[in-house]
């Protein structure tokens, strides 16, 4: 039952990466008004038309690789600074990783959406203030699981043993630290990617984010309100596959969590 | 036994870190002034002055002194409640716009949280003594809802059904108020009250859980306590420690996250007047706002850690 279900939203996810790569200009193109508005699901028009006769498939297939690359690329720069910082906070000098740390910790006095408008204030609206406003509030978090997790493997006995026998700090951190995190890193990856995607679908939807034409699930959802009562089906698309995809993501990120960690097993 | 001069020290110690991070987010946010595009002299004079008298306007404004003279000016200014004036329209004090924004983002975030604790709490402590049984499969099940389903998801939905579908309730929010207040504040609150419903529903089963499992609960069953003195006053004053905790959190992050709700119901709270000034690039207003909504995260957190120790005496004794 529940490894049929991670099978599932490994499927979905599956799906809507193919979505994503092949989508936007599968049947029809996400850009122009190829037919009537407000036309409903057929077999040319898969999931029906919005309310300027675009086809809703190409566009929620455009939002998908706009959620993934924001998704994608924020974890790739949070990972990269978040492992750095952790371990620095545990084997840098110090000097520096007193202050690092005292940085990290000062990032969470700062509610997460507050300190991402701040940044979206201050550069002009689009694709990257996204990204950098969703890697800023992102990056402490990690630092901080990743610093607990080091910290933890350096009290442990092959540890010790190969730093007896002389082994550098770098050499220690690459061959006997990184390793171990790899497991828990993907499986906190998936729950963060999502995160990160509502963030995203937030941001467009306030009109903040991604802006129109250029569709977002966020976007899709703020623009089919505004129809909702006429045609809801339009409003039930985006909202169907942005929830399937969060929860899809955390559901995956969970069951590695469990394998990661051999205790829940 | 309460130490009086422990209890004031860590008082002490509480508040000068709540004054810390308040300088930090004033610090970020002065940061953030410094690098958004246009200044106050530059809304004064307009786009068309010449470069001469931008540049006398700047002066005259203080703007061309050292940062750290202007960023302490910034912090006393805040600290009197001044933040300027907005760089759009009649380019009102914004002091102004906070004192009339502020009420409904308050009004909706308390109604939110006293909701969400009333049903997470219930709701909690009936799956953790149903534990694995029907229902708390269902209590589960909702919760895990509350989490997963986002806000701007949640909100066209409930519009849909009650506002449109059914008629019973407005599909925004209205200052004029043709009908009772309380009409135009179920949807925007239960929009709200949804994920920290989620989160101390968890939570709230977690700690029963806990409670249940601990020897002083078996002697009291042993001894025949009632049921029901047993779930009230051994399980219940013991479990609700961490969920009072969460509480305050969970208020604080309502107090900074209902632009979503604001703006999608149309409430004119400090969340509508953010996106509203980002998407104006007013950047006064953008400041105030997050330094405001700031304050009172750091304040109700701080709350939180001094109410803590009147409930519980373990923390009383435990604090240095």
């Amino acid at each position: 039952m529940k490894g049929g279900l991670v099978w599932g939203a490994a499927v979905f996810l599956a799906l809507v990466v193919l979505m994503a790569i092949f989508g936007p200009h599968f049947r029809h193109s996400y850009e122009a008004p190829i037919a009537k508005p407000f036309l409903p699901p057929s077999g040319s028009y898969w999931l029906g038309t919005d309310e300027q006769g675009r086809d809703i498939f190409a566009r929620l297939a455009y939002g998908a690789r706009m959620s993934l690359l924001v998704g994608i690329s924020v974890q790739v720069i949070v990972l990269v600074v978040g492992v750095f910082v952790g371990v620095v906070g545990v084997f840098g000098p110090k000097g520096i990783a007193g202050p690092v740390m005292r940085l990290t910790d000062a990032m969470f006095a700062f509610p997460d959406i507050l300190l991402a408008i701040l940044i979206i204030g201050v550069f002009p609206l689009g694709l990257m203030p996204v990204i950098i406003a969703l890697a800023v509030t992102a990056w402490p978090a990690v630092a901080r699981l990743v610093r607990t997790q080091v910290a933890s493997l350096k009290d442990r006995e092959f540890f010790i043993a190969s730093r007896a026998l002389g082994a550098s700090t770098t050499y220690l951190v690459f061959k006997h630290v990184l390793p171990h995190l790899w497991g828990i890193i993907l499986a906190v990856s998936m729950v963060d990617v999502a995160g990160t995607i509502l963030a995203e679908s937030s941001l467009s939807f306030l009109g903040i984010g991604i802006q129109p034409p250029e569709p977002s699930w966020g976007n899709m959802i703020n623009q089919a309100r505004y129809q909702m009562e006429s045609h809801p089906i339009v409003l039930l698309w985006p909202c169907l596959i942005l929830s399937l995809t969060v929860f899809a993501l955390n559901f995956l990120g969970d069951g590695l969590r469990a394998m990661a960690d051999p205790r829940s097993r | 036994m309460f130490h009086k001069t422990k209890f004031l020290r860590s008082l002490v110690v509480r508040l000068f870190f709540g004054l810390l991070s308040l300088l930090f987010i004033a610090f970020v946010t002065f940061v953030a002034d410094e690098l958004a595009p246009g200044d106050a002299a530059l809304a004064k004079v307009g786009e068309k002055a010449s470069p001469q008298a931008l540049a006398n306007a700047r002066h005259e404004m203080g703007l061309d002194r050292p940062w750290p003279v202007r960023f302490v000016e910034f912090v006393g200014n805040a600290a009197r409640g001044d933040f300027g004036h907005s760089w759009f329209g009649t380019q009102e004090k914004v002091s102004t716009i906070v004192a009339r924004a502020l009420p409904y983002t308050v009004k909706i975030s308390v109604l939110a949280i006293l909701l969400a604790s009333a049903i997470g709490i219930t709701l909690g402590t009936i799956s953790a003594i149903h534990e694995n049984r029907a229902l708390d499969r269902v209590s589960l099940s909702l919760s895990t809802l509350g989490v997963t389903v986002p806000n701007f998801v949640l909100g066209p939905m409930l519009v849909l059904v009650f506002g449109i579908w059914l008629q019973q309730l407005p599909n925004s929010y209205d200052p004029r108020l043709p009908q009772p207040e309380v009409f135009y504040l179920i949807i925007p609150v239960v929009i709200l009250a949804a994920r920290p419903m989620a989160t101390l529903t968890r939570l709230t089963r977690a700690s029963t859980i806990d409670t249940l499992k601990q020897e002083f609960v078996k002697l009291a069953i042993a001894k025949g306590v009632p049921k029901s003195r047993l779930y009230v006053s051994h399980v219940f004053r013991n479990a609700v420690m961490p969920v009072v905790t969460a509480i305050g959190t969970s208020f604080g992050f309502l107090l900074t996250g209902s632009f979503i709700t604001e703006r999608f119901y149309v409430i004119p709270g400090i969340g509508f007047y953010t996106i509203e000034a980002i998407q104006k690039r007013d950047t006064p207003v953008i400041l105030a706002m997050v330094l405001v909504t700031g304050a009172m995260f750091v304040f109700v957190n701080l709350l939180v850690d001094l109410f803590l120790p009147l409930l519980d005496p373990r923390i009383r004794e435990s604090q240095v």
